[in-house]
């Protein structure tokens, strides 16, 4: 069987900043791939490159065997591909569950048909509430993005992500900024999304976390992939330790 | 009767602000150069009727449809500049428009444009009839509004307005929705546009100056932006103001920018705003009885 996710060669520079510099990857179907590195080491921006962000400098990038690198940020995410954001971006001045319900819209946002049809019909607010209940966010549903504390704010954007019914969930620092205890629940979540079968790629900036959670990892720094393989063997890579003991503790 | 003028007046200005809300409200776009899309309806209306001899109620519609494919241009420009820049941009088009009526000799250059009241059914429309056709119009619109701010087409403008990266990785095609939403705007202010060019039945660029969309702005803002109620009330205050109160009438854009800086120190949410200080003693007086849309 194929890779779900295939990158080949990729290279994304800004000018003369090469911040991804020919990275090869792959991804199967059902697998938590953990991306872990340094700040600044380019995890974010392959994210980006994935998901359409960015145009790559170069390389490919192929979903089930499919040239996606170039396409728009919403044609990618129409494919499948979710995502959640390390700065997280709600839509502040709606409800969470409106949130969720925008998400759903992916499947009516298509051409001109259902422009002017209602959104919250019962089957597409059934839909996002039982979404909002796996992320045990129910309680709040009805609270404005912009009255949440960022705990809730993580979990919302897998509830949206969950909402464009993925084939491929890529989380970007999911737990950066929380608490012990919204750690936890963050945790507990990709867990049970593991569990279901979802294909995962998880950008964890704890190794703790990450190692626990990843079926396999690969380490980036520079903007190239410096190592891969199982989190224990990760775990005793001396370029790995090399280039996070190298790294200050502040986090960006 | 003096009332049906002002009535009139001021229900063409509540279809501007109601038609400008879409856009700066709706989809969040800074787009402050209302008056020329206004114009353009004027213009094309008054052209059609008076130089090629097209039925009035036949010019609207082709007023709506020409203003809203100028509109969609802007839409598609407004994909290349961001904020600030928009509203640069879009008050930069109302000055060219603005030109172009004033130098242009099809649009009766410095002497403006004469065009002759309608009919309907035969007998010339008064002041009376275009308060009801005005009227009607407001009606329209704001069921129209009713159902954009339940529809996908309003979730997505939603989306649009607080975050376009978000809203793209939610499959939103931005540069569709955008372009829509201008599409929408200013086809109805284009449509106003014809409708006022026939009421008054003399039109000149100044009509549509850049001043004329500041006061659409404010009628937004000062009313409450993102609702459908917040430009009406807008609307009405500031062009009921100077008719009460002579001195404002001589000082109308002074007033009005002087409303709008204290509205955006003490109340950015305007007068009937969600969460503006009006809603929120009425909600607490008899209960939030109404469930709250998804756009406003
Ligand atoms: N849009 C951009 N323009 C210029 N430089 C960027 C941009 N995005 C990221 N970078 C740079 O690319 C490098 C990698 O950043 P990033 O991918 O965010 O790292 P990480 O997510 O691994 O911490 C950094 O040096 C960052 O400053
Ligand atoms: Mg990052």
């Amino acid at each position: 069987m194929g890779d779900m996710l295939t990158v080949k060669g990729l290279k994304m520079y800004f000018g003369g900043l090469k911040a991804i510099d020919g990275i090869d990857l792959n991804l199967k179907e059902k697998e938590t791939l953990g991306v872990i590195g340094p700040n600044g080491a380019g995890k974010t921006t392959m994210f980006n490159c994935i998901c359409g962000v960015y145009e790559p400098t170069e390389g490919k990038i192929l979903l089930n065997g499919q040239e996606i690198q170039g396409k728009k940020p919403f044609e990618i995410a129409r494919m499948g591909v979710a995502r959640t954001f390390q700065i997280s971006k709600p839509l502040r001045d709606i409800s969470l569950l409106d949130n969720v319900v925008a998400a759903l819209g992916i499947e009516y946002n298509k051409g001109f048909k259902h422009l002017f049809a209602k959104s919250h019909s019962p089957v597409v607010v059934d839909q996002a509430l039982e979404i909002l209940e796996r992320v045990q966010l129910l309680d709040v549903k009805d609270k404005k993005a912009s009255e949440v504390s960022l705990g809730y704010l993580r979990r919302l954007e897998i509830a949206r992500a969950l909402a464009i019914n993925p084939k491929l969930l890529m989380l970007d620092e999911p737990c950066a900024g929380l608490s012990n205890y919204a750690i936890g629940e963050v945790i507990d979540l990709v867990f049970y999304l593991k569990e279901q079968g979802t294909t995962i790629m998880l950008i964890e900036h704890n190794l703790p976390i990450s190692m626990k959670v990843s079926d396999r990892l690969v380490v980036l720094n520079f903007g190239k992939k410096i190592a891969e393989g199982l989190p224990k063997e990760i775990q005793e890579n001396p370029q790995v330790i090399e280039a996070y003991l190298g790294e200050d503790d502040e986090d960006a | 009767m003096y009332a049906i003028v002002v009535a009139t007046n001021i229900g063409i200005f509540v279809l501007l602000a109601l038609s400008l809300n879409i856009i700066a409200g709706y989809a969040g776009q800074s787009s402050i150069g209302h008056a020329a899309f206004f114009g353009i309806g004027a213009y094309t209306s008054a052209v059609l009727t008076s130089t090629l001899g097209v039925n009035f109620w036949l010019s609207l519609p082709i007023a709506f449809v020409v203003t809203g494919l100028i509109g969609a241009l802007l839409g598609l420009a407004s994909m290349r500049v961001k904020e600030d820049f928009l509203a640069i941009t879009t008050i930069g088009i109302n000055f060219v428009v603005v030109a172009i009526f004033q130098y242009a000799p099809i649009f009766g250059a410095s002497l403006g444009m004469s065009v002759s009241k309608p009919s309907l059914f035969g007998v010339k429309m008064d002041n009376l009839m275009f308060l009801i056709l005005v009227g009607a119009l407001i009606a329209a619109m704001v069921i129209f509004m009713r159902i954009i701010e339940k529809s996908w087409f309003g979730l997505a403008l939603a989306s649009i307005r607080n975050d376009e990266a978000a809203a793209s990785s939610l499959g939103v095609n931005i540069v569709k929705f955008k372009v829509l939403a201008f599409a929408v705007g200013t086809a109805v202010a284009g449509l106003a546009g014809g409708v006022y060019a026939h009421y008054m039945t003399f039109i000149y660029s100044s009509d549509f100056a850049f001043l004329v969309s500041i006061s659409i702005l404010s009628m937004v803002v000062i009313g409450g932006i993102g609702t459908i109620r917040g430009p009406i009330v807008g609307a009405i205050i500031l062009g009921i103001a100077p008719e009460l109160f002579r001195f404002i009438s001589d000082y109308r854009m002074i007033v009005y920018g002087g409303l709008l800086v204290l509205m955006m120190l003490f109340q950015p949410q305007g007068i009937v705003g969600n969460g503006s200080f009006l809603v929120n003693k009425f909600e607490a007086l008899f209960g939030k009885g109404r469930k709250k849309s998804v756009v406003s």
